[in-house]
């Protein structure tokens, strides 16, 4: 019954938290008290259609191959329909799932982390609308409406990240969000448009019968190409090196839009984009090379630099990047089933290691060195132990989620090329080292005196509790009942568990853990000697690489030369020419002033004189005046 | 009368010498009185024009209604108009010119239209009230009905505008 | 005898009566509201039956009047539009010398001539549903006799709309003189090429051209906009231009392309006119209701493209600007009545600084004029999009070009008024007063416009069918 409704009134779950945008930001933006309570009020009714949704697809068999498809035409012109609809298959069932609970824990946490901010009610029309955008995108038909909403999710990303717009960084950061992911925007649009030429649909359906005969019959060069425009969306959106630089940034924002950004929505649109139209790049072995390739690069790189960050959230964000990485590296080897898996339990974990770290910042005041914290296992309890829950996930040790989401993944890798399971595992290794690191500088150790660290409230408390359950249990329960005969692309593939991999992987991560523990365990600093010795090394991580150093040379250089080259010629060329029709109008427009004379008498005469003009002219372009008035 | 008879030719044009020059009236008299009267006559050279093609009921309609009604209403309406002096209460004006140009350039064009045109003469038939009667009940009962409200629309109109120009003064 | 095909004409007139009589029985000095209530509410009444009337084909008294889609969907425009005007000209009837049920009473007669304009199939009725709409007017014109500014426009509108009818009248006896019949389809057949049809043809055009205000007949347009009441201009900027329109596409579509004359060649002309004239003279108003009324002019030009393909597609377009003008119109002209009711002036100093005082009315006049302007995702764009697409695929790319083009300018003067009212600064600080039912009609109608400009799929599907309907 009520999955049956939740199904064709799936329509609700993107619709429900924008009209709660639409409401507080028209009329409740004075009354924050409410205007929270109806954001979660809808988010919750979205998170509940969005369970009757997944339990539609289960108890329906609605498949990968058999989708739920609604849609209705949005605009039509002749060679061009434009739909919106609703496509509902496993994927989107769960990325309804994912995005819809934890945007609702997000909207719970921020009524406590949120608190005495003076956009109190504004930040709730802008995380409603964030997460209804992402909500929409998920069940889109096609790329245009995916489009569209990816458009919208990147908006309210700019307005969420540039939040505390009184900060200048808080400003560059969302600016460098907006026109980073603008590149690949571009690259994507192209791509759209393309496949509306060449194959005159954008619909997912249509193209995926469409693609593989177009590729039986001219071979696959356009179409890489055409695949590669489209995933520059994905590497801008989801922090693919090299467009990765604006996700460190993006922490400029309050911790909830992290939590909100890194989990659930902006980041892994780019993700579910690709598997949205893996049809497309499935049957093409180029793209699918260099996904998997800059997916373990990405993921091994940003890991690196995860090593060396000082401030919390940065380190989260360089893992986010390593963890997308991961998801881009299993849709690359063609597994979209591990994709997808590791795409929901990352969510869980990140959303949570996200949600602790703002629960740390809001006892400490913003205070973001990890290595000013020290110690706040015993004021913070709560936190301490939710933060290890999901340390211990996102390390992949068994039997937590991201053991089994990672394992998928590096059983995927290991199938196609040793290369990248290699790289794949010495990521994990990494990732193991530096979540280790966070963890025992922060919690463990001598405190801080000057911090009067203090636990937070039940509001903060309850979400991240959630999620630590699910960071637990969203591994081993979707594992056991089958989560890649739902969420796959081609065959379902019963992956046991591949128990050489698995032990390897977890040895891998425990060997992490052993070095974060030698190195930092005990409250033991001994790292400026290690520094010492690789130093080298050391400041190019801390550097990031110097990636945003080398984009900013690139820009004074060559970017601001061409620049100057073409104010000048938009200032002497363009600008004479629009000034000088803007005066050419000006001037007419005075003209025409005068000739409004305010004389009926005038009027009249313009008129009828008027009258015969038309007629002559009609006479003499019918000739009818040549020819006598005989015809 | 006969079509193309010699009377008929010469009330054809007595009439419409009569209403032209009655026009011409109205429009160069200073006294916008004469002016007024004037227009009823050129309403009744137009009824003598509906005669000579038959239209008994056409002129009927018009020399009661026009020249009758509204042509005693115009005059009625200058009467009762405050001017300084009734003489020159209708001078000439810059217009002239402008207005002449427009005036004829519309008139040459329409006399080019009947002129050129081969018009189609039908043998004409006598149309009386009754059958203009049963077709306002029949095929044009909506613009007639559409007529009456224009008419209620006016009165409405005339007692709104009243009661304006009293708020007025 | 049909009477169904008549149902929405009676039904308003009788309306009409109805608040005729309940004003005798209330007391003199009593507020009309109520019977602003009862119009607003009998209108939405038969806005809602019309919803069900589509797919109806039928005529009264051999095809002299016609009931079909295309006829129904512009007497829906005319209904919503009449409905918003009463909306938001609730305050400004009370606030009336005199004769406040009267204003209600006029303004359903005006749009029963308007209805009547839609349905119209011979020159009979169009006529009399033309002066039956022009009387209405004119007496709303002039309302507020003990202004100047509003006698002036009453008498110029008097004259020039008589002049105007006089012409077309004139035109249309030279049709009825070579066809010897009233009705389109007899004329459609009985027309022949000839002088007289050049002449009549060309006079009936402009008379449709004062409807609509294209230049060079629409001089009166600033000058009576300017004098009107606000609710009026409103009402008369998109309802007499979409009865005008309503009436002049049947005819063209149905009676001229036989002829053989190249009657598109007018068309294109009367357009380019509108849209140089109306952007370019809109530039240096202050008086925003002359900057609108030039702006509708500009529209009329805009509208125009879409009659030049001859074809359905052009007609949807037409069909759709104008449903989609109607909300742009009333948000515009709902939010000039506000500003006009707290500072008794309507120019741009008076605009000025109005984000701070009444935000909300602000971003309804952003949105309406960018509407306008045509700027995607609002209405105006996909309407646009629709004309000028529909005359680029007849041929006719540079007049889409120079829409294009006079569109980019009408944003400088619509920007000029945004620019007013967000960084301007309030001309006063008191405190402003918005009454509720002209808060809700400018935010439903710039909902309306948002709506229609992110999802327009149903509109332009009910126009399609209904531009189908004319062309058998």
């Amino acid at each position: 019954m009520w999955a049956d409704f939740s199904l064709h009134h799936a329509w609700l779950i993107p619709l429900l938290p924008a009209l709660a945008f639409a409401i507080i930001s028209f009329f409740l933006l004075r009354s924050p008290w409410l205007a929270a309570r109806l954001a979660i009020a809808a988010m919750g009714t979205a998170f509940l259609i969005a369970l009757g949704v997944v339990w539609a697809v289960g108890s329906k068999g609605i498949t990968v191959e058999a989708p739920f498809v609604m849609k209705t035409v949005w605009f039509s012109m002749p060679g061009l329909v434009a739909s919106m609809g609703v496509l509902v298959d496993p994927i989107a069932a769960m990325m309804l799932f994912v995005v819809s609970l934890i945007s609702l824990l997000v909207l719970i946490y921020s009524t406590g982390y949120m608190t005495g901010d003076p956009g109190y009610a504004r930040f709730f029309a802008f995380m409603s609308l964030f997460a209804a955008s992402m909500l929409a995108m998920v069940i889109a038909t096609n790329f245009l409406q995916m489009f569209v909403f990816w458009e919208l999710v990147g908006l309210c990303s700019y307005l969420l990240i540039g939040w505390y717009f009184f900060k200048i960084s808080a400003r560059e950061a969302a600016k460098k969000a907006f026109m980073t992911t603008r590149i690949g925007d571009f690259g994507i649009l192209l791509g759209i448009l393309f496949l509306q030429i060449a194959f005159g649909t954008l619909d997912f359906g249509e193209l995926a019968v469409k693609v593989p005969a177009y590729v039986q019959q001219n071979g696959v060069a356009l179409l890489t190409c055409v695949a590669l425009l489209l995933f520059a969306g994905p590497i801008a959106k989801s922090g693919q090196f090299p467009l990765h630089v604006w996700l460190p940034d993006a922490m400029e924002g309050p911790t909830p839009v992290s939590a909100l950004i890194h989990a659930a929505t902006m980041v892994v649109a780019g993700v579910y984009l690709v598997a949205r139209a893996f049809a497309i790049f499935s049957v093409l072995p180029g793209a699918m090379t260099v996904i998997a390739w800059l997916g373990c690069f990405t993921a091994l790189f940003a890991a690196a630099i995860a090593l060396t960050q000082r401030e919390i959230k940065r380190i989260l964000a360089f893992s986010t990047i390593s963890q997308l990485g991961y998801m881009m590296l299993a849709l690359g080897v063609g597994s979209l089933t591990a994709s997808m898996f590791h795409l929901m339990t990352h969510a869980f974990f990140k959303a949570l290691l996200f949600l602790g770290a703002g629960s740390i910042l809001h006892a400490l005041h913003d205070k973001a060195d990890i290595f000013e914290m020290g110690g706040l296992r015993k004021s913070m309890p709560a936190t301490c132990a939710m933060m290890g829950i999901a340390v211990l996930a996102i390390a992949g040790i068994p039997p937590f989620a991201g053991f089994f989401s990672k394992d998928e993944i590096l059983v995927a890798a290991a199938h196609v090329s040793t290369p990248l399971y290699i790289g794949a595992s010495f990521t994990a290794f990494l990732t193991a080292f530096y979540m280790a690191r966070l963890f025992l500088v922060a919690f463990f150790g001598e405190e801080n005196p000057h911090n009067h660290a203090h636990e937070s409230g039940l509001a903060m408390l309850a979400p991240m509790g959630v999620l630590a359950v699910f960071s637990i249990i969203a591994g081993i329960v979707p594992f056991t009942m089958g989560f890649g005969d739902w969420v796959r692309f081609g065959p379902a593939h019963h992956a046991g568990i591949d128990w050489g991999i698995a032990s390897a992987s977890t040895l891998i991560a425990l060997a992490g853990f052993g070095l974060a523990w030698a190195i930092y365990g005990n409250g033991a600093r001994r790292s400026d000697a290690i520094v010492k010795q690789v130093g080298v090394l050391y400041s190019l991580s801390l550097n990031k690489f110097y990636i945003d150093e080398i984009y900013q040379w690139f820009n004074r250089n060559i970017v601001t030369g061409l620049a100057r080259v073409l104010y000048w010629v938009d200032l002497n060329v363009v600008d004479g020419i629009v000034d000088g029709a803007a005066q050419k109008s000006g001037a007419v427009g005075n003209i025409l002033r005068r000739f409004q004379t305010g004389q009926t008498q005038h009027y009249a005469a313009l008129m009828l004189m008027a009258t015969v003009m038309m007629t002559l002219i009609l006479a003499i372009t019918a000739g009818a005046v040549a020819g006598g008035g005989k015809i | 009368m006969e079509n193309g008879g010699l009377m008929h030719t010469l009330a054809f044009f007595l009439l419409s010498g009569i209403t032209l020059a009655a026009a011409m009236g109205v429009v160069f008299k200073r006294n916008l009185v004469h002016s007024a009267f004037l227009l009823s006559v050129t309403f009744l050279g137009v009824a003598g024009l509906y005669m000579t093609l038959q239209a008994e009921f056409m002129a009927a309609v018009q020399a009661l209604v026009y020249s009758g009604a509204v042509a005693v209403l115009v005059v009625i309406g200058v009467m009762l108009t405050h001017r300084q002096q009734m003489s020159r209460s209708n001078p000439p004006n810059k217009m002239l010119l402008v207005g002449a140009l427009a005036a004829l350039s519309v008139v040459g064009a329409i006399v080019w239209a009947i002129l050129a045109t081969p018009w189609k003469v039908g043998k004409g038939s006598v149309v009386t009230a009754g059958d203009i009667g049963r077709r306002f009940l029949t095929d044009f009962a909506p613009p007639f009905e559409a007529v009456a409200l224009l008419l209620l629309a006016a009165l409405i109109g005339a007692v709104v505008l009243f009661k304006g120009g009293k708020a007025q003064s | 005898m049909n009477f169904d095909a008549l149902m929405l004409e009676m039904a308003v007139a009788l309306l009409a009566l109805l608040i005729l009589v309940a004003d005798l029985l209330m007391e003199p000095g009593q507020s009309r509201r109520k019977l602003g209530y009862l119009a607003i509410a009998g209108l939405t009444g038969l806005l809602l039956v019309s919803l069900g009337r589509y797919g109806m084909q039928g005529a009264f008294f051999n095809g002299l009047f016609l009931q079909d889609d295309y006829a129904l969907f512009f007497k829906q425009t005319f209904l919503i539009g009449a409905i918003l005007v009463c909306l938001f000209s609730l305050d400004t009837v009370d606030n009336l010398p005199h004769s406040r049920a009267e204003f209600y009473v006029l303004l359903l007669f005006a749009v029963v001539g308007m209805m009547i304009l839609a349905s119209a199939n011979d020159l009979i009725t169009l006529y009399v549903g033309i002066e039956l709409m022009t009387f209405s007017f004119f007496i709303l014109v002039g309302y507020v006799l003990c202004e100047t500014k509003s006698t002036e426009a009453a008498i110029k509108y008097l004259v020039l709309a008589s002049a105007a009818s006089a012409v077309m009248l004139y035109g249309m006896s030279l049709l009825f003189g070579i066809a010897g019949q009233l009705s389109y389809n007899a004329l459609a057949k009985g027309l022949t090429a000839s002088p007289a049809l050049i002449v009549g043809g060309v006079m009936v055009l402009s008379g449709f051209a004062f409807k609509i205000a294209a230049p060079p007949f629409h001089m009166w347009a600033p000058d009576v906009y300017e004098g009107a009441p606000i609710p009026v201009t409103a009402l008369l900027a998109m309802g007499s231009k979409a009865a005008g329109f309503a009436a002049m596409v049947r005819i063209f579509a149905e009676v001229f392309p036989g002829t053989g004359y190249p009657w598109p060649l007018l068309l294109l002309l009367l357009s380019g006119a509108a849209m140089l004239v109306g952007n370019l003279a809109a530039i240096p108003q202050t008086n925003l209701k002359r900057m609108l009324a030039y702006s509708s002019v500009a529209q009329a030009g805009y509208l125009l493209t879409g009659m030049l393909s001859g074809g359905f597609a052009g007609v949807k377009g037409v069909l759709f600007y104008l449903m989609i003008y109607v909300f742009a119109n009333v948000g515009a002209f709902a939010v000039l009545t506000a500003v006009s009711r707290h500072r008794n002036g309507e120019t741009i100093g008076d605009i000025a600084g109005l984000s701070r005082k009444a935000p909300v009315l602000a971003v309804v006049m952003t949105v309406s004029l960018l509407s306008m302007a045509g700027i995607p995702p609002l209405a105006g764009f996909v309407g646009k999009f629709f004309l000028f697409s529909s005359a680029i695929d007849a041929g006719y790319l540079w007049i889409a070009v120079l829409g294009f083009v006079l569109s980019m300018v009408s944003v400088y003067y619509y920007l000029n008024v945004v620019k007013s009212m967000y960084l301007g600064a309030p001309a006063d600080d008191r405190p402003f007063e918005i009454a509720m039912p002209v808060r809700v009609t400018a935010v439903f109608a710039m909902a309306a416009t948002l709506a229609m400009g992110v999802y327009p799929g149903p509109l332009s599907q009910l126009a399609e069918t209904a531009a189908k309907t004319v062309f058998k």
